[in-house]
């Protein structure tokens, strides 16, 4: 895949996996694993890079005896969720209009 | 290998990295490991599962290193360099002031033959109507030859003055695309100065 495309659409990913509670680093990717696969340095960047869109916020805290960070979505981050679903129909769109007349695809 | 062996091996791999970074990279492999035993899994299977150092450290001084260029457009100027612009600005200010009269004197100098040009057609024009009036009056005078010669060299003036005409219009069309060739040229200089900077 592109791979803009691919890292606009893994940044959507993360915040959907912190959409109803916050989570942690690990748990994003076990949460995302039934349908992408993450790697941990992918996930850092993404977390960053969120961060810095203010999409995020992050804190540490104790858990077992060790420090944990934990991520949590802002509002901002709620409405890329949100312009995401209203790009994703566009997309939805384009890709009929493309595929239109392929193996009886009539519908345009 | 070890979650201790992991991190140092990682962290050798990074030494030439700042370290402010490197340390915060190191804090999240060691909770991602730290997670993955909690989980259940041996520290040798969450080391395996996080990946291998090689490839972890290329991924983040390409990283690093990307970041870098794209945050060097930072227009800051310390201290100490607003100190050495001030002292050296009697070196600097008349080098600048120096070029400057240059550049303008050229300016002058193109626009100086534009209008030089512009002179010669009206003489030509001058000369033409000079030439066939004073060539009239010489003929209707009685020196017809004479006058014939003035009204032919007045109309040769005439036909000169037409193909200057077309001359210095080519000119000064010339001379104004010269000077915004030379204005962009310089406009893109002193951008990329910021750019690179």
């Amino acid at each position: 895949m592109d791979t803009q495309l691919k890292r606009g659409l893994l940044d959507v990913c993360v915040l959907a996996a912190i959409q109803t509670e916050e989570s942690y680093g690990y748990k994003i990717i076990k949460d995302m694993k039934p349908y992408v696969e993450l790697s941990e340095s992918t996930l850092y960047t993404i977390l960053k890079r969120l961060e810095t869109g203010k999409m995020l916020t992050v804190r540490t805290a104790e858990h077992g005896g060790r420090l944990r960070k934990y991520y949590r979505i802002t509002t901002e981050g709620l409405r890329r969720i949100e312009e995401f679903k209203v790009e994703w129909k566009e997309i939805m769109a384009i890709y009929r209009f493309v595929t239109k007349g392929e193996n009886g695809n009539d519908k345009a | 290998m070890t979650k201790l062996e992991f991190l140092l091996s990682l962290r050798e791999a990074l030494s030439g990295l700042p370290q402010d970074e490197v340390l915060e990279r190191l804090n999240f492999y060691r909770e991602m490991i730290e997670d993955r035993v909690e989980e259940g899994l041996s520290e040798e299977e969450a080391v395996a599962a996080v990946g291998s150092v090689d490839e972890i450290a290329a991924q983040i001084i390409e990283e690093i290193s990307h970041t870098k260029q794209q945050a060097k457009p930072k227009k800051r100027l310390t201290a100490w360099e607003i100190v050495l612009l001030v002292l050296g600005s009697p070196v600097w200010l008349s080098l600048l002031i120096a070029v400057v009269a240059v550049l303008f004197s050229l300016y002058v100098s193109l626009w100086a033959i534009i209008v030089a040009l512009w002179a010669v057609f009206a003489s030509f024009i001058g000369c033409a109507f000079g030439g066939i009036a004073g060539g009239a009056g010489f003929a209707l005078g009685g020196k017809p030859f004479t006058g014939l010669a003035m009204i032919g060299a007045g109309l040769m003036c005439a036909g000169l003055s037409i193909f200057a005409f077309f001359g210095c219009k080519a000119a000064t069309k010339g001379a104004v695309l010269l000077v915004k060739m030379v204005a962009r040229g310089i406009k893109k200089r002193l951008e990329n100065r910021r750019e690179v900077e």
